[in-house]
């Protein structure tokens, strides 16, 4: 061991490779939220001449006592509810078909996986495509096809009814493959062992998937179903891109409102404070997948 | 029996892609009047006009420069940054690094859209907008990566640097002649996940950007695509090339790919 | 290694280097919305003559998109980033002109191109007794409509504003329009159509029925906006919405494609409206609701920055854009009303018995009525926006106005009523 005098280099050292990220960090991610707070007590405007001024509570009263923003809020609640389930269930019935020996199992994987390597910016554009009004619009057709002509042709993103549907169909689209490899990842790591001693034990094949399958997936289950859930509360670009929001409120969020207040309005005190709810949002999720994920058997 | 379900779902799955890619081979007019039934996929008549189209009347190339550019200095400046940092954590001991670590796992729970606001704000106030640099250095150093590198500095075999320490190396020369050549999983894990979040990001240019000059892809398609008259073609086109690297990267290095995202899961 | 590593960054940094203008001086930076595509050749083509045409000054065109103008340019103002000229979408000037970000251009222009420039663009531009924004055209909102089937259903055509239809008329003239169509969508309100157009379009229909969206001289809008004569007005409209009559038109060919006789839209539309309906097309004035025939007016006008590093330059190029031939070319573009009385004495649209007269008597002759000319017009805008928004999906409108007039007011509070200041410079 080298004496008191390389422990100081190394000491400078450690320190001068860690710095440029932690500078990095307390500069544009620690200061910022700290600023998104304090912003979030005043009334600050973007290039306003009027000095800003500390009005204590109330952007979040205001908030709280819009109905555009508690839609918003519904929304993401709605989407997060519909998408994590059907999400994860798509991709865990995509992974167990995938982990058989099927042939071109990696060109499966490949294709399945795809859409997530696209920027969400281009699903929405395509998408547009997909769901253009009128009967030539491939998911009206498809819709007429499959109903045997029943279907009448809508315009999905301007019905109030059919925008927020629209926006999980492609949310869910884009986002499967990631969740099926995860799960693949997760399904792989089950021994063997463990399905053969099911079958010993004379468990049929659903017996062994709830018994076996699922308990080996735990980890990686929680792991998506937050992921997805914290992404759902993040949706922004489908929004601003496809239905910037409408049709009146039906598809607006969290992320969508915070852009529209401090970015189309200049008003970034309310869009601060905006993004602190979705903060507080996002640690509960965090902090229930913490206690979910606590092994089981600890004395609470 | 399973295999014709996934050809089936595979299909079916694919079909937007397999539509945007017809769809940007055929005249504008063509795209909406078939997008509605099998000849969505069609390739009669294929040509590359709308690829041109969109090289010249709404500068993809410079859209493509711009997202490349911030992208590869996001990874690279990345990489350099966080995995220093990840290896300052995980092998060394200096004074702070207890609760400057709790402070970055903290951090990691902040998705960017928590902060996007006061940055905003903070960097209109400072001048700081429509170019290159305000859409790099905000996003270089990164609390996930800083703790995927940490990770596996933590998992490597100590003989590694101890043979370098009997060398007579420093902490420095360790790390890059050493350490870092046996971390390349982990160099690979991390620049695939901040090259995908990096080359799809809208949000932040969306309000940092003006015009054409420095603005990436997402935000260009996205105001191409509100540019009357809608040319679906071009559009297409636009899509095709906008996804190209990122398809290309994904088919190159999928085990890596699949790797990286599979290790974030498992992470937890 | 190392090296290579250095070297990589060493090649990033340079590639990260910010692309600027070549010298300072000569160079001026133009920012435009990217609107209709004539528009925007228009002024590409603007900008290459003028570049052609001396060798002291170099215009940089950038386009930005529509959907988000008003944001960037703020959010550009706020960063000191501002370009030497750039296009202001109307009644968002007072608002840049209170933040202090514009500066005046009394001194700029030559008096002679001042004087010629028609009075409603002098008020548009005007804020605190200087002129800060001149636009190249004025625009010009009516109902075109299909003679021949208007003529079928037997109703009368106004040629000026004073014989407009009332509403009952026109309400009758819809109905009897209604029961010949196969659809019974016989009106185009060009409600596929997003932001700043619902306030341009319908608040004249506030002021015809004797009502607006704010008191001119408090700038409040409790009492105005949500006035017994807004909520009757605005509820009619829902009523022709409510009832089949008004066309969705999400291809925007509703009145192309002769779906409905009756298009309520502006000035831009004529080109593509005469393309398709030739001497069928006639341009009316829109309905009286009680006070009179109203209509908008307003639309882009240039502005020069504060902190514009050469407002000479920005000047000459603007003092450029408003010559007649020039103010004409941009104007058979788009449609729209030419500045100065010598283009709309040149234009075969707008002069004495062109098919447009009517714009210009409308302009002139105090049916067109300005937007609110106030910083807090953004606010008012969106706000109204929100409750058209409501109302067109069917929603309560007085409770729609309140709540639009009390957003209206409460941020006038937030702002202590928007005083005169000089600005942050």
């Amino acid at each position: 061991m080298r004496g008191g005098g390389g422990d100081r280099l190394h000491r400078h050292a450690a320190a001068a490779m860690a710095a440029p990220a932690l500078a990095g960090l307390a500069l544009f991610v620690a200061l910022p939220f700290v600023a998104a707070v304090v912003l979030s007590f005043t009334d600050q405007r973007l290039g306003s001449p009027l000095a800003s001024r500390f009005v204590g509570w109330e952007q979040y009263r205001r908030l709280l006592a819009d109905p555009l923003f508690r839609r918003a809020i519904a929304n993401n609640l709605s989407f997060a509810a519909v998408v994590v389930p059907v999400q994860t269930g798509a991709a865990l019935g995509l992974a167990l078909l995938l982990n058989r020996r099927l042939a071109g199992r990696a060109i499966f994987r490949a294709l399945f996986f795809l859409p997530v390597v696209f920027p969400m910016a281009l699903v929405a554009v395509v998408w547009v495509v997909i769901y253009a009004p009128g009967p030539s619009g491939p998911m009206n057709a498809l819709l007429a096809a499959a109903t045997g002509g029943a279907w009448s042709p809508r315009d999905f993103l301007h019905d109030p009814a059919w925008a927020m549907p629209a926006l999980i169909l492609l949310s869910i689209w884009q986002g499967v493959g990631f969740q099926m490899v995860v799960l693949l990842a997760g399904l792989q790591a089950i021994p063997a062992e463990l399905y053969e001693a099911a079958v010993v034990d004379g468990a049929s094949p659903w017996g062994r998937f709830l018994h076996v399958t699922l308990p080996g997936l735990r980890s990686p289950l929680i792991f998506v179903a937050v992921v997805t859930a914290i992404l759902a509360f993040r949706l922004f670009d489908q929004v601003r891109i496809m239905t910037r929001g409408g049709p009146n409120g039906a598809t607006t969020t969290v992320i969508f409102e915070a852009v529209a207040a401090a970015f189309d309005r200049q008003e970034v005190a309310r869009g601060a404070a905006i993004t602190v709810i979705f903060f507080l949002l996002v640690v509960a999720i965090t902090a229930a997948q913490r206690r979910l994920l606590r092994p089981r058997g600890v004395a609470r | 029996m399973a295999w014709v379900a996934a050809c089936g779902l595979a299909l079916v799955y694919v079909a937007p892609v397999a539509m945007m890619v017809a769809g940007s081979l055929k005249p504008d007019a063509r795209v909406l009047a078939e997008a509605g039934s099998w000849r969505a996929i069609s390739l009669a008549g294929a040509s590359l006009a709308n690829y041109r189209d969109a090289f010249i009347r709404v500068d993809l190339g410079r859209s493509l420069l711009n997202s490349l550019v911030i992208t590869t200095s996001v990874v690279i400046l990345g990489l350099g940054v966080n995995s220093l940092a990840g290896y300052a954590f995980a092998r060394m001991t200096w004074r702070g690094r207890g609760w400057l670590f709790a402070a970055v796992t903290a951090l990691m729970v902040l998705p960017f859209e928590a902060i996007a606001v006061p940055l905003f704000y903070g960097v209109s106030l400072l001048g700081w907008r429509d170019s290159y640099s305000v859409q790099i250095l905000p996003f270089v150093a990164n609390a996930f990566s800083i703790y995927l590198f940490y990770t596996f500095f933590l998992g490597l075999p100590r003989e590694l640097e101890e043979a370098a320490r009997v060398d007579g190396a420093g902490p420095w020369r360790t790390f890059v002649e050493v350490v870092a050549p046996n971390a390349r999983p982990c160099f690979a894990t991390v620049a695939i996940l901040t090259f995908l979040t990096q080359w799809g990001s809208y949000l932040w240019p969306l309000m940092v950007t003006g015009g054409p000059r420095v603005r990436p892809l997402p935000v260009a398609i996205a105001a191409f695509y509100t540019l009357p008259p809608r040319a679906w073609g071009d559009i297409l086109a636009f899509g095709v090339v906008m996804a190209a690297p990122v398809v290309l990267l994904f088919l190159l290095f999928q085990r890596a790919f699949v790797r990286g995202v599979a290790t974030t899961g498992v992470k937890g | 290694m190392r090296y290579r590593l250095i070297l990589l960054l060493a090649v990033l940094a340079l590639a990260c280097r910010d692309h600027h203008g070549g010298g300072r001086t000569p160079d001026i930076e133009v920012w435009f919305h990217t609107g209709q595509p004539g528009e925007q050749r228009t002024i590409e083509a603007q900008v290459a003559r003028f570049n052609a045409g001396q060798d002291e000054i170099t215009v940089h065109l950038t386009l930005l998109p529509e959907g988000s103008y008003n944001a960037q340019v703020q959010a550009a103002a706020a960063a000191g980033a501002l370009p030497d000229l750039l296009e202001l979408d109307g009644p968002f000037l007072y608002r840049y002109v209170w933040q202090g970000a514009l500066r005046p251009l009394d001194d700029l222009l030559p008096a002679t191109t001042l004087a010629g420039l028609l009075p409603s663009l002098r008020t548009q531009g005007t804020c605190g007794g200087h002129l800060y924004g001149v636009g190249s055209f004025d625009s010009g909102l009516g109902l075109w409509g299909d003679r021949a089937t208007l003529a079928a259903v037997g109703a009368r055509l106004p040629v000026t504003s004073g014989a407009a239809w009332s509403a009952e008329e026109m309400e009758g003239i819809l109905d009897r329009l209604a029961a010949a169509d196969p659809d019974g969508a016989v009106l185009d309100l060009k409600l596929n159509y997003a932001g700043e157009w619902f306030t341009y379009a319908f608040s004249p229909l506030l002021q015809s029925a004797g009502a607006d969206l704010i008191d001119r001289t408090t700038g409040r809008a409790g009492g105005t906006l949500d006035s017994p004569a807004a909520v009757a007005a605005l509820t009619r409209l829902q009523g022709w919405i409510r009832r089949g009559r008004v066309d969705p038109n999400l291809d925007d060919a509703a009145f192309t494609g002769r779906r409905v006789a009756l298009s309520w839209v502006g000035h831009w539309e004529y080109p593509r409206y005469h393309a398709a309906l030739g001497d069928d097309l006639v341009l009316l004035p829109l309905p009286d609701f009680g006070h009179g025939s109203r209509t908008g007016e307003g639309s882009w006008q240039w502005a020069i920055p504060a902190a514009s590093r050469s407002p000479e330059g920005a000047a000459a190029f603007l003092a450029f854009l408003l010559r007649p031939e020039e103010v004409g070319a941009m104007a058979a573009a788009n449609g729209g009303v030419p500045a100065t009385g010598a283009a709309i004495a040149r234009s075969p649209l707008y002069r004495p018995g062109g098919p447009l007269r009517l714009f210009v008597a409308q302009l002139t002759g105090g049916v067109a009525v300005p937007r609110p000319r106030t910083p807090a017009y953004p606010v008012i805008t969106a706000a109204f926006q929100r409750c058209f928004d409501d109302l067109r999906n069917g929603g309560d409108v007085h409770a729609a106005l309140a709540r639009a007039a009390a957003a209206i007011d409460r941020d006038l509070a937030d702002n202590r009523g928007y005083p005169p200041t000089r600005g942050r410079r």
